[in-house]
């Protein structure tokens, strides 16, 4: 079988570059092992939001004094901000309303009312310009009954704290006051199952409306449109307006944009090969000829260009073990410190030196293997080393503009 | 606090470890007013910090036959007043072929003297009963030993103590004993989560602190002559082995490892640590490398098993005080009145010796403080169940979220409240502990804060480490306990702290992954750290 570009690994980094190059006419495989970090994201895209621990405002500023080993200064600055443009373009084509614009970074708020610096939050998210917005307002927060994973009291605390004047509640529907029969049945992605059958929305509309009577503004958990924009539906039944604020995981946002994106795939004619993982590649020279797969054992993959994008340790895309980290795909240099007690430091929220642990690239992305550069291989997103992207929040911005760069990259040729 | 302020017991028990407890309990059964003071949480010492272990008393046989001779009668005893913290799994000593076989002999013969069975089986029938044995040993020896659970066990023992009017005081520490005319007459203490002071009187305080005894008797410039020896353990993600396994040579380093609950534990090592480290032990790579080694000589299958975390205790050593140089250390149980080896009057230590003597390490003190007291009353722990333990308590077919709490509190378990939806919610799937549970161990247990409610019910202590349930749990226990949602969070910043620090001596593979994820929820999605203190706190 033969592809113009393969990718390996199907999160947001690996989903956007094969969503590039498919709507752009190319023929594109996509392998992927299963659920990706989305799974655990809070509903908005980051591009920078933290620098030496402090707030970052307008991204691309932060951006310029990022040291030379960052992934983002690999690519042109001004190129970063075509890049954005288009990254917010594929995700709207996509069907992801998202809010938030690039050169000035506004807040999301955590599952437990922190607030985190975003570039794009999904529409139906709570987003705040300044902390002060909310003050004087009337605010409900509205939780689904037995639902444990939203927090109500470090919201309430959070949004009161911004002068905010907030009630709790929770409501149930018929169905849901079924599920809970089952003590575990109350997680987010369950929830949202229930709530995207019509009559159960209906239902919950109607409970909303009861108990949002006076309030400027209702929030929900963020269990809704797992399948469907059933937000708008629920937005059209309830009286009040509404937001959602984030959940713990498992992420009903990040599982939207996994959905979205993959649906966007498959119009645009990718190959996805699911639940399957690259087991060995066949190089020739400076080339990369062919992959094989666990399920395709015996069938080569070869296409002209490939695109490693593997993720992290979470997701497979680094593994270590007693001594070494290594990149087991396709077993290319990794940059990462050689002794284990320099992996990480003693208290959790320190800046913990494994999590920049990744492969090795040239300026134009191109890993290396065996001292060598693979002249038709890429990596981005999460498998780069030299990103911090829990500590600065520039994960899932580093995920779809190194992915779209290197879409370009690919396409010039 | 002000109604405590001059309160007035029998006796002050200094120290929430097994031994604090214990004592507390046996002088409350023999009627006397008791307060037990702990500067943290319960079982935060080394009780909280070792195998796991109901010793045969196999493994001190050829050694120390005093030692022996206590843990074969407390094993038998505990089974029997502790079964809810018991699990029956039977020990073997095993013989490799680096050791010598000849130890075999003298190893059975020394068990037997000792009351201990002691039974030489076939290297073949050794496999056939644990099959994650080292297939290459070459001797087997099978023994009573079994696990117990060290939590529930402190805490039977302050419940009890509790229901027979025992006043319980944790996360305060004692930082002066009153002293007037030559008698220790009370105690100071700061409160850890108000920052007040406070005081307590009896005219009998025991010093039940363990390692912590040391500086407790030094505020009454005495001195025992005790030795830190901080020992590391590795916990594993699952449950290798069924049958404690140990190694039949003179006891070494990583030669035990016991299987608890869902998972096994490899230990020990033995270091000598100095005084300003007890309060924050840290696992070494060395100590690691060794434990694995070791450990996979019993059984190979742990090269290839996750481990979830590593963590050390201190074991409260003492040297006869005809001994300063600490060369004859001994395990042995060392009860001090200080009134005749030191002319102060109403003050005994109670110190060295083991989590399985702890119950005659407490008769031992009880006996003392009562006839200091002048009370005449037997003591029962030998014999009295404790709360939990009354019968043998196990109900089939029902819910495994049951049979979960009834593994864990015995037949207190139907107290556990499962009326309603809510309480049978389920917070932590890896232990399946229900909002039911969390609710009983604030009640009755204790349990004010996460770390605590880790100790009393196990939440967040399975695979995941607390990754997806620490925040349901905290938020569950900052309703249930009124807690100021700030103060909640900060909790939680700090046990996600505590779940690190014992991950991060291990943390390649799976574990490395784990705290990736761990790093994912609660530094990305959450901004957990914008709550953490400013001191890099860690949950104690």
């Amino acid at each position: 079988m033969k592809f113009d570009t393969i990718i390996i690994g199907g999160g947001l980094s690996g989903m956007t570059c094969a969503a590039m190059l498919a709507k752009n006419g190319q023929k594109v495989a996509l392998v992927t092992a299963g659920q990706s970090c989305l799974h655990f994201n809070s509903g908005s895209i980051e591009l920078l939001g933290f620098q030496e621990g402090k707030v970052v405002e307008r991204p691309f500023e932060g951006i310029a004094q990022l040291n030379e080993a960052h992934p983002y200064r690999k690519i042109k600055t001004e190129k970063l901000t075509v890049y954005a443009e288009e990254a917010r373009t594929l995700l709207a084509e996509a069907g992801l309303k998202m809010k938030g614009n690039a050169e000035k970074n506004h807040f999301r708020l955590s599952p437990i009312g922190t607030t985190i610096p975003a570039w794009l939050t999904l529409e139906d998210l709570i987003t705040l310009e300044t902390t002060a917005e909310l003050n004087g307002k009337k605010l409900l927060l509205a939780n689904v009954e037995g639902f444990l994973d939203w927090p109500t009291a470090y919201l309430s605390d959070s949004l009161s704290a911004m002068g905010a004047n907030v009630k709790t509640a929770s409501f149930t529907t018929e169905a849901l006051a079924f599920a809970r029969k089952s003590p575990t049945e109350m997680r987010a992605i369950n929830i949202a199952k229930y709530l995207d059958k019509a009559q159960n929305m209906a239902d919950a509309a109607r409970e909303i409306n009861r108990l949002g009577k006076g309030f400027d503004l209702v929030l929900l958990p963020a269990v809704l449109g797992l399948a469907h924009d059933n937000i708008d539906l629920l937005r059209k039944a309830v009286e009040m307006p509404i937001e959602c604020v984030a959940t713990m995981p498992p992420s009903v946002p990040g599982i939207r944009i996994e959905n979205k994106l993959r649906g966007f795939l498959g119009q645009h004619g990718a190959v996805v090969l699911n639940s399957d993982t690259v087991n060995n590649g066949f190089f020739e020279g400076d080339k990369l000829t062919a992959i094989t797969t666990e399920k395709l054992e015996e069938t080569r993959l070869e296409a002209n260009q490939y695109v490693l994008a593997t993720g992290s340790f979470l997701s497979g895309g680094l593994v270590s073990d007693y001594q070494t980290i290594t990149e087991p795909a396709l077993h290319l240099e990794v940059e990462a410190h050689e002794s284990r007690t320099q992996w990480t430091s003693e208290y959790l929220f320190d800046e913990q030196p494994y999590m920049a642990f990744g492969v090795k690239t040239t300026d134009d992305f191109h890993p290396m293997k065996d001292g060598k550069t693979v002249t038709n291989l890429y990596a981005i997103g999460s498998v780069l080393s030299g990103n911090s992207g829990i500590k600065q929040a520039t994960g899932t911005g580093v995920s779809m503009l190194t992915a779209i760069a290197v879409a370009h990259n690919i396409l010039n040729q | 606090m002000a109604e405590r302020q001059h309160k007035t017991f029998d006796v002050i028990v200094i120290g929430g470890g097994i031994t604090g407890a214990g004592v507390a309990r046996d002088c409350a059964l023999r009627g006397l007013s008791v307060l037990l003071v702990e500067k943290y949480d319960l079982t935060n010492g080394a009780s909280g910090r070792n195998h796991g272990l109901l010793h045969s008393g196999a493994r001190y046989a050829v050694t120390d036959k005093e030692s022996a001779t206590e843990c074969i009668q407390e094993n038998m005893t505990l089974r029997k007043i502790a079964r809810h913290c018991v699990e029956e799994t039977e020990g073997l000593f095993i013989t490799l072929p680096e050791d010598d076989l000849c130890y075999q002999k003298n190893f059975v013969e020394a068990c037997t003297e000792a009351g201990i069975r002691a039974e030489i089986i076939d290297p073949k029938e050794a496999i056939r009963l644990e099959p994650a044995v080292n297939p290459t040993l070459i001797g087997a020896v099978k023994v009573p030993d079994a696990s117990i659970d060290p939590f529930r066990l402190t805490a039977a023992n302050m419940l009890d103590a509790k229901l027979h009017g025992a006043d319980v005081l944790t996360y305060h520490e004692v930082t002066r004993l009153i002293i007037r005319n030559g008698s220790v007459e009370g105690v100071v203490m700061c409160n850890h989560k108000t920052g007040e002071i406070c005081e307590a009187y009896a005219p009998l305080t025991i010093n039940a602190a363990g390692i912590w005894g040391h500086l407790i008797a030094q505020m009454a410039d005495l001195t025992v002559n005790m030795f830190p020896a901080k020992g590391a353990l590795l916990v594993f993600g699952h449950r290798v082995n069924q049958m404690v396994i140990n190694r039949c040579r003179k006891p070494a380093n990583a030669d035990i490892l016991v299987p608890d609950d869902a998972v096994c534990v490899i230990g020990t090592t033995s270091d000598r640590v100095p005084f300003d480290e007890i309060d924050r032990l840290k696992v070494t790579p060395e100590e690691v490398d060794l434990l694995i080694r070791e450990g996979e000589k019993l059984a190979p299958a742990l090269a290839t098993t996750r481990i979830l975390r590593a963590y050390a205790g201190v074991r409260p050593l003492v040297a006869a005080d005809n001994d300063p140089s600490g060369r004859n250390i001994s395990r042995g149980i060392v009860l001090l009145d200080h009134e005749t080896r030191d002319g102060l009057g109403g003050f005994i230590t109670i110190t060295g010796g083991k989590m399985m003597t702890y119950r005659l390490m407490a008769e031992l003190a009880t006996d003392l403080a009562c006839k200091k007291l002048g009370v005449d009353k037997a003591c029962e722990t030998a014999t009295k169940p404790l709360p939990g333990s009354e019968k043998t308590y196990r109900k089939r077919g029902l819910p495994t979220a049951v049979v979960a709490e009834e593994g864990r509190h015995g037949t207190l378990a139907p107290l556990i409240p499962n009326a309603t939806d809510i309480d049978r919610a389920m917070v932590c799937e890896c232990e399946e502990v229900t909002v039911g549970e969390m609710k009983y161990a604030v009640e009755t247990l204790h349990a004010t804060q996460l770390i605590n409610m880790r100790r009393r019910t196990r939440v967040s202590m399975g695979t995941c480490q607390g990754t997806l349930c620490a925040c349901r749990a905290a938020h569950v226990l900052c309703e249930l306990a009124k807690t100021e949602a700030k103060q909640s969070q900060y909790e939680l910043a700090s046990v996600m702290a505590e779940r690190w620090k014992g991950m991060r001596p291990v943390a390649w593979g799976d574990t490395l992954k784990e705290a990736q994820l761990m790093s994912v929820v609660y530094e990305g999605l959450c901004g957990l750290n914008q709550r953490a203190g400013k001191g890099k706190e860690i949950a104690q």
